[in-house]
């Protein structure tokens, strides 16, 4: 079902936790709501289920106003981040909860609990008590009993955070399955940028209640429409420069851009930059070298500035602190941005 | 969090919330009320005049008036802050610690509230008669103490469990004794379930009627024992009066109370 | 060593405690050496179940109890649901709530006198509306032996006593599992029934234990709004013990040993069931 949100604001005790939010999910689309802890998007996602009344703007589904739409009837499920099984009832039966919530058969909930849990990989665990489950097996749950809902538009709360990192990227992948087997609606609420990055469709970046840039992974990546963007992403210096006659001057390299005429800051991230012996940047030395196990993580000083980069080299490292060096630059991958 | 279900007020439930609240609050407003009636003959419904007979009763009459509420202060007083003391040493033993018994004694606890209080009070007035403690102050305290620890235990748990000890043992890491972290880091953590522990007991043991009149026998007078055979007696004006003089004095105390924990945690850690 | 020391105040008093009620039991079987009386008989306990002034004492206050506690658990529970589903928690209203456990039973009793009795505030507006036109058209509600004026007068401390205890509980669930229930597409009132109230029972029920006991075992209330007869165990109790002839001393013990018998018996009973449920859900949360 296709999820489209006009101009949604929120205000919780007089403080303005969304601003004027629009987005549109297509149908069978996986999408990310990327931001810091704070940034509202959880409260974007309970304002998607209901839970959450806006101060202004409309929830539609499938073009459809929702806003007089109750929780119970939007067929908009979030696994909470908590997940909030009931500790009441068995496996079995939080699975059926929603099919029994909308009528459905005993036979068609039996069924259905079995086929869910065979999907999630938990075959033979109906009759376990909640607590006498790991976390993991109690991510599957949620899971399972979120599907079991039919779920016009999957909401993943930050689902994976709470997990050791294996653990995640079997989740992932299983989260990824079911989506597609499904053709499930989903929106996936992360602060982890690889987690965005790797799972989504598409990446809706946000900030202090709004979305900044809302695109596919490679370009919001490459493409960011601002130095806020970028720098979530990827934290990196820059220098400021000129651009005239569609050629970019700055204090240590000049090269062909198709931008009019102005002041530019040019981030220089660590995939723009590499150590070469015949690159053209010089005076630069090798200030710290960490290694990270799969490679090495060089910070490179420029002698008469306070100018720091940062790149990666792969094993075995052949520089040592002092050395100097010369550095290329992948004129592509340099993110201009406007000054004004 | 303001959510969507809070704007959808169910009708049915205001009035149920609303309806409560209204037969809460028209008794305590008519009280006050009916300290003041003159005659009040059926089936008028308002009194013919008003009178100052249940005040004068109250302040001039029975000039004792004064020493009842202050010794029945002070003796709930000392009931409070006594249960609240042996609440929080309770609390920290059954939070803190494993040991034999744990059981047993948490079970103990709530003993008194199920335990009829007309068994207790009988078998244990020839117990006070022997020790010699029937009739007197610290007789009624132990008394009352016995009803006011199941609260204050029960409410001195519940913010030992939450606030833990971590701090007290990072302040006897930083080389401070452990009674003096405990007094200077947890208790001021622990001050609003103290406030409530120290008003639940207060009240417990200000409400007592039949055991206070059972072991203090009369010569342990308190307001609530003198108050009651006015409401037996069917007086409502004078009735009213002592109720009024009950409610008032409990508020007063309870704001003296709050004043002086707030002001006693301000200086504990004052600078 | 060191909880020993902790507990040390607690557990004197708890000897305290129990040397009282168990002189009390001890002297309901007849052993009162002050009196002369050392033999050890069930004698007591008999009469008490054979005199029907007694037995009809047994049958007040377990009505009394049973009535009240219930409905004091029903609207109690109601009372906390519309605080908890309208969003008044940390409204004014949670502050009136808290009124009725500040004020104790004899003042209670009073308001009952005020409003309930045939010449009260409800039988002069009812007379007004033109509902009675005598005193005695208003139906005895106090020192009757419909125990109506007892029974509110429970009910106006309990409901609020109730409602209470219930709703830090009853408003951590709605605010996670019964929103996830509504979420998953149960309406309002199937979360409430099938989520947040099974999981407030444990709750719900201590509250229960709790009041029942109590009105159980009270003496102010009937003392102040009883019939003359039969009266309510704890108040026949009292008449016993203050009896010239001391013999009836342990009549008196021995009802406060029905009384015993029967809250140690729910108690009991209490415990299992909590077990039981505990053992099927562990914690209360999950």
């Amino acid at each position: 079902m296709e999820l489209s949100l006009k101009n949604i604001s929120v205000a919780l005790s007089g403080e303005e936790i969304l601003d004027s939010v629009s987005l549109t999910v297509d149908d069978g689309a996986f999408i990310s709501l990327l931001g810091a802890s704070g940034c509202g998007k959880s409260t974007l996602l309970k304002t998607i289920a209901g839970i959450i009344a806006p101060s202004k703007g409309s929830v539609f589904l499938n073009g459809v106003c929702a806003d007089h739409l109750p929780p119970h009837k939007r067929g908009t499920v979030i696994v909470f981040q908590d997940l909030r099984l009931f500790p009441h009832m068995t496996v079995a039966e939080n699975i059926a909860f929603p099919m029994k919530m909308r009528g459905a058969a005993r036979e068609e909930y039996v069924r259905t609990t079995t086929e869910l849990l065979e999907k999630v990989q938990l075959q033979g665990f109906e009759r376990r008590r909640v607590r006498e489950m790991s976390g993991g097996q109690l991510q599957r749950v949620a899971l399972a009993r979120a599907l079991a809902a039919n779920p016009n538009v999957l909401l993943l709360d930050e689902p994976f955070s709470s997990l050791d990192e294996n653990l995640r990227q079997d989740m992932r992948q299983l989260v990824q399955r079911l989506q597609k087997d499904y053709k499930i609606t989903t929106i996936l609420v992360t602060h982890d940028r690889q987690e965005a990055l790797s799972m989504s469709d598409k990446i809706a970046l946000m900030m202090d209640g709004r979305i900044l840039q809302y695109d596919t992974p490679e370009n919001i990546y490459d493409t960011s429409v601002s130095r806020t963007v970028a720098d979530f992403f990827e934290s990196a210096p820059y220098i400021e420069g000129v651009v005239r006659d569609g050629i970019f001057k700055c204090e240590i390299a000049e090269f062909v851009v198709d931008k009019p005429d102005g002041i530019y800051q040019a981030v220089l991230r660590s995939g723009a930059i590499y150590i070469d012996e015949k690159g053209p940047i010089r005076d630069f030395y090798v200030s710290e070298i960490q290694y990270r196990g799969e490679d090495y993580k060089i910070t490179l000083k420029e002698e008469s500035s306070n100018l720091q980069l940062e790149t990666y080299i792969s094993s075995p490292c052949q520089f040592n602190v002092g050395d100097m060096v010369c550095i290329g630059l992948n004129v592509s991958r340099v993110l201009l941005f406007s000054s004004n | 969090m303001v959510s969507n279900v809070d704007k959808r007020k169910s009708k049915i439930l205001n009035i149920v919330a609303y309806g409560i609240v209204f037969f809460i609050v028209v008794p305590l407003l008519v009280l006050s009320f009916w300290s003041f009636a003159g005659r009040w003959p059926w089936p008028g419904l308002f009194p013919v005049g008003f009178t100052m007979r249940g005040m004068e009763e109250l302040f001039s009459k029975s000039a004792n008036m004064f020493s009842v509420v202050t010794s029945s202060v002070l003796l709930s007083l000392t009931v409070a802050v006594l249960a609240t003391v042996i609440g929080t040493m309770t609390a920290r033993a059954l939070v803190f610690y494993d040991f034999k018994g744990k059981e047993l004694v948490s079970f103990g606890t709530i003993l008194p509230i199920i335990i009829p209080g007309t068994a207790f009070a009988m078998g244990v007035h020839v117990v006070f008669i022997y020790l010699g403690l029937a009739d007197t102050f610290i007789g009624v305290v132990l008394v009352h103490l016995i009803y006011a620890l199941p609260y204050t235990v029960n409410i001195m748990m519940d913010v030992t469990a939450m606030t833990g000890d971590n701090l007290e043992i990072q302040g006897q890491v930083l080389g401070i004794p452990p009674f003096r972290s405990f007094y200077h880091i947890t208790l001021p953590l622990i001050m609003p379930g103290v406030i409530s522990s120290v008003s639940m007991a207060y009240i417990i043991s200000f409400s007592q009627y039949f055991i206070t009149l059972m072991i203090g026998g009369g010569k342990v007078k308190t307001l609530s024992v003198v108050m009651v055979p006015f409401i037996q007696s069917g007086d409502r004006t004078i009735a009213s009066s002592y109720a009024l003089l009950f409610v008032l004095s409990t508020f007063v105390v309870f704001i003296l109370l709050e004043l002086v924990i707030k002001r006693f945690t301000a200086r504990l850690n004052g600078i | 060593m060191r909880p020993y020391l902790l507990l040390a105040p607690l557990i004197l008093l708890g000897i305290l405690f129990l040397l009282g009620v168990g002189n009390a039991l001890i002297q309901s079987l007849g052993y009162i050496p002050a009196f002369g009386m050392t033999d050890l008989t069930l004698e007591y306990y008999k009469q008490v179940f054979s005199n029907p002034t007694l037995i009809a004492s047994v049958k007040v206050s377990l009505v009394i109890a049973v009535v009240s506690s219930v409905l004091a658990a029903i609207f109690g529970v109601l009372l906390c649901a519309a605080l908890v589903m309208n969003g008044y928690v940390r409204d004014r209203i949670v502050q009136a709530i808290k009124i009725p456990i500040l004020i104790p039973h004899t003042i209670v009793a009073l308001f009952m006198i005020m409003f309930l009795s045939q010449n009260g505030l409800l039988a002069r507006i009812l007379f007004h509306m033109g509902l009675i036109t005598a005193q005695d058209g208003f139906p005895m509600l106090l020192y009757d032996t419909n125990h109506i004026g007892i029974i509110l007068a429970y009910l106006w401390k309990e409901i609020p006593f109730v409602a209470y205890f219930v709703l830090a509980l009853m408003t951590s669930i709605n605010s996670t599992l019964g929103e996830a229930a509504e979420n998953l597409g149960a309406s309002g009132i199937r979360s409430f029934f099938h989520i947040t109230l099974p999981l407030c029972m444990p709750a719900v029920n201590k509250a229960l234990l709790i009041i029942f006991a109590f009105s159980f075992g009270a003496y102010e209330l009937p003392f102040l709004l009883g019939a003359t007869i039969p009266k309510a165990l704890p108040v026949q109790a009292y008449v016993e013990y203050i009896h010239p002839d001391l013999r009836h001393r342990a009549y008196a013990m021995a009802m406060n040993g029905v009384m015993l018998l029967i809250t140690l018996g729910i108690s009991g009973m209490y415990y299992l069931l909590s077990r039981k449920t505990e053992r099927m859900n562990g914690e209360q949360r999950g």
